[in-house]
C-alpha cells in the first residue's frame, strides 16, 4: 500500500468518527416514530417505566408509539403551545381544530396548559376540546 | 417549475450540455464517416486538429454531466419544503415519477459510460499514434446518445416539476412489511434474510476488496495466463452480485440502524436529511468502487493491444487502486458507524 492511499484511508476514517460524534453529541434526537426532527414547541416526550426517554415531533406520532408499547410507559410529557412549558399530559388541555402543527401526518390536536388558551384556540380555529389521548385504561 | 439554486444550475448544465452534445454527436458522426486509416499528410494535419477539439469538447461536456449525477440529488432535497406532505426525497419522486425513475437509473448509467469514455480517451492520448481514435469516435458517438437523453430529460423534469398535489410520506413505502426491498431477499433467503443479507454484504465486499488487492499485488505477475482469467473473471461477477446486495443491506440492516430507527428503512432520508452526515460518501465511495471495477472491464476489453498495453496496465493499476480504496473505505465507514453509533 502506498503513502497516499493509507493517508487517504486515515482521512475517510477521521470522516466517519466525526460523523459518529455528531450523531451523539451533536444532533438532537429524531422523532422516535417518524424519524422527523422535532421542533421544540410540538415536542412530546414518553417517560418509559425504566426511566428512558422518548421524544416525537407530534401529539400524533406520540399517540401512534403509545397505542402500540402502552406496557412499557410510565407518564408522558406534553408543550404548552403557548408558554412552552413542559407538562403532565393528564394536566393538560387538549384541542382538535383546524390548525395543522405538521403537514406530513396532519396532527390538528393541541395541547395547552391553560384551559382559557385552549378556549380562545378552539374559538379561533374552529376546533373542540378533546380528552387526553394518553389515558391508559386501567 | 420550482426556481431555486440548484433547478437554475440544474437546467443550465442541461441546456448546455443539450446544445453541445447534439454539436458533438453531428461532428463526431461526420468524423467518423470521413475517417481514414491512411491519409495524406495534409489531410491527417487537419483531421487530427479536428479530432482534437472534439474529444477536448467531450471531456469537458462529460466531466460536468458526470457532476451532475450528485447535483439531481441535491436539488430533489431543495424540493422537499416545496411539496406538501414530502418529508424526505421519497415524496419528491411521487412527482413525475416515470421521468424521475428514468433519470436514477440513466444518471448512473451515464456516469459509467462517460468515465469510461475518459479513461479509453486518456489510453489513447498517452500513445503518440493514437490507435484506438476509431475505436474511440464509435464509443463517443454511444456517450452522446446517452448524454442527450439524459440532458432532455433534465430539462422536461426541471420544467415540468409542479409541486401541486400532496404526496404520501417514505414510510407508506420503506416500512410496509409487503416491501420489495423485504420481500426479493426474504423469497431467496427464507425468514431470516436480515442477518444473511448482512453476512453475505461483508463476505462479498470483503472478497472483491482481496481480489483487488490481489491484482494490485507483486505476486499477480507470477500467475499463469488461465488463473489470472479466473481471477478478473470472478472479480467482475462478485462486482456485479455485490450490487443488489449492498443496496438490500443498506436498506433492511445498514439504514434503520444507522439512523437509529429501528423502523425506518428509507434510503432517501439516509442520504438526503443529516440524520447521518457522512452517508452520502458511504454511498457515494461504493458507487465509485463499483464503478472503477466496470471501468477496469471497459479498459481490458478496449484498450489492451500491442500498442496500447503499457498505458492500458498502467491505467488498470491506477483504477484497481481507486476501486480497492473506495470500496474498502465504504465498508470501513459502514462498520465504524455500526460499532459507534
Amino acid at each position: 500500500m502506498t503513502k497516499k492511499f493509507l493517508i487517504a484511508l486515515i482521512i475517510i476514517i477521521v470522516v466517519a468518527f466525526i460523523g459518529v460524534a455528531y450523531q451523539k453529541f451533536v444532533r438532537s434526537p429524531p422523532c422516535a416514530f417518524d424519524g422527523s426532527a422535532v421542533t421544540p414547541i410540538y415536542e412530546v416526550e414518553i417517560v418509559l417505566k425504566d426511566r428512558s426517554v422518548k421524544k416525537f415531533c407530534s401529539i400524533y406520532c406520540a399517540v401512534q408509539w403509545f397505542k402500540n408499547n402502552h406496557h412499557l410507559i410510565d407518564h408522558v410529557i406534553v408543550t404548552d403551545e403557548i408558554r412552552g412549558n413542559k407538562i403532565d399530559s393528564y394536566m393538560a388541555y387538549f384541542v382538535e381544530s383546524g390548525l395543522v402543527t405538521d403537514e406530513t401526518n396532519d396532527n390538528r390536536i393541541h395541547a395547552f396548559q391553560q384551559r382559557q388558551d385552549a378556549l380562545t384556540h378552539a374559538e379561533k380555529f374552529h376546533g373542540v376540546m378533546a380528552d387526553d389521548p394518553f389515558t391508559m385504561d386501567e | 417549475m420550482i426556481i431555486n439554486i440548484y433547478t437554475l444550475i440544474m437546467l443550465f448544465v442541461a441546456l448546455v450540455s443539450l446544445c453541445l452534445g447534439g454539436f458533438l454527436f453531428y461532428a463526431t458522426l461526420k468524423m467518423l464517416l470521413r475517417f481514414e486509416p491512411t491519409a495524406a499528410l495534409e489531410t491527417k494535419s487537419k483531421f487530427e486538429q479536428k479530432g482534437y477539439l472534439i474529444f477536448l469538447l467531450a471531456c469537458v461536456i462529460l466531466s460536468v454531466r458526470m457532476l451532475a449525477w450528485p447535483w439531481f440529488y441535491f436539488m430533489l432535497q431543495s424540493f422537499v419544503p416545496e411539496v406538501p406532505g414530502a418529508m424526505c426525497m421519497f415524496g419528491v419522486t411521487q412527482i413525475l415519477p416515470s421521468t424521475v425513475t428514468f433519470l436514477q437509473i440513466i444518471k448512473p448509467v451515464s456516469f459509467f459510460i462517460m468515465g469510461g469514455w475518459l479513461l479509453c480517451y486518456y489510453v489513447d492520448k498517452s500513445t503518440p499514434t493514437a490507435p484506438l481514435a476509431r475505436l474511440n469516435l464509435f464509443f463517443l458517438l454511444l456517450v452522446c446518445g446517452v448524454l442527450l437523453a439524459d440532458s432532455i430529460t433534465d430539462v422536461y423534469y426541471v420544467l415540468r416539476m409542479k409541486p401541486l398535489m400532496s404526496v404520501s410520506c417514505c414510510a407508506t413505502f420503506f416500512d410496509v412489511p409487503l416491501r420489495p426491498s423485504a420481500m426479493i431477499p426474504q423469497a431467496i433467503f427464507g425468514r431470516h434474510f436480515q442477518k444473511i443479507l448482512f453476512v453475505l454484504y461483508y463476505l462479498t465486499n470483503i472478497i472483491l476488496i482481496a481480489l483487488l488487492f490481489l491484482l494490485l499485488s507483486q505476486k499477480w505477475l507470477l500467475f499463469t495466463a488461465l488463473s489470472r482469467k479466473i481471477v478478473v473473471y470472478s472479480m467482475a461477477i462478485v462486482g456485479v452480485v455485490n450490487i443488489p446486495i449492498v443496496i438490500y443491506t443498506h436498506i433492511e440492516n445498514i439504514v434503520p440502524r444507522l439512523m437509529q430507527l429501528p423502523y425506518h428503512h428509507c434510503i432517501y432520508c439516509f442520504m438526503g436529511r443529516g440524520v447521518v452526515p457522512d452517508a452520502p460518501i458511504i454511498l457515494g465511495l461504493f458507487a465509485v468502487g463499483t464503478f472503477a471495477v466496470g471501468w477496469m472491464g471497459i479498459l481490458r476489453v478496449l484498450c489492451l493491444n500491442a500498442e496500447t498495453q503499457h498505458v492500458t496496465e498502467h491505467l488498470l493499476k491506477k483504477v484497481n487502486g481507486l476501486s480497492a480504496f473506495c470500496l474498502l473505505a465504504s465498508l470501513m465507514m459502514v462498520t465504524i458507524h455500526l460499532i459507534f453509533t
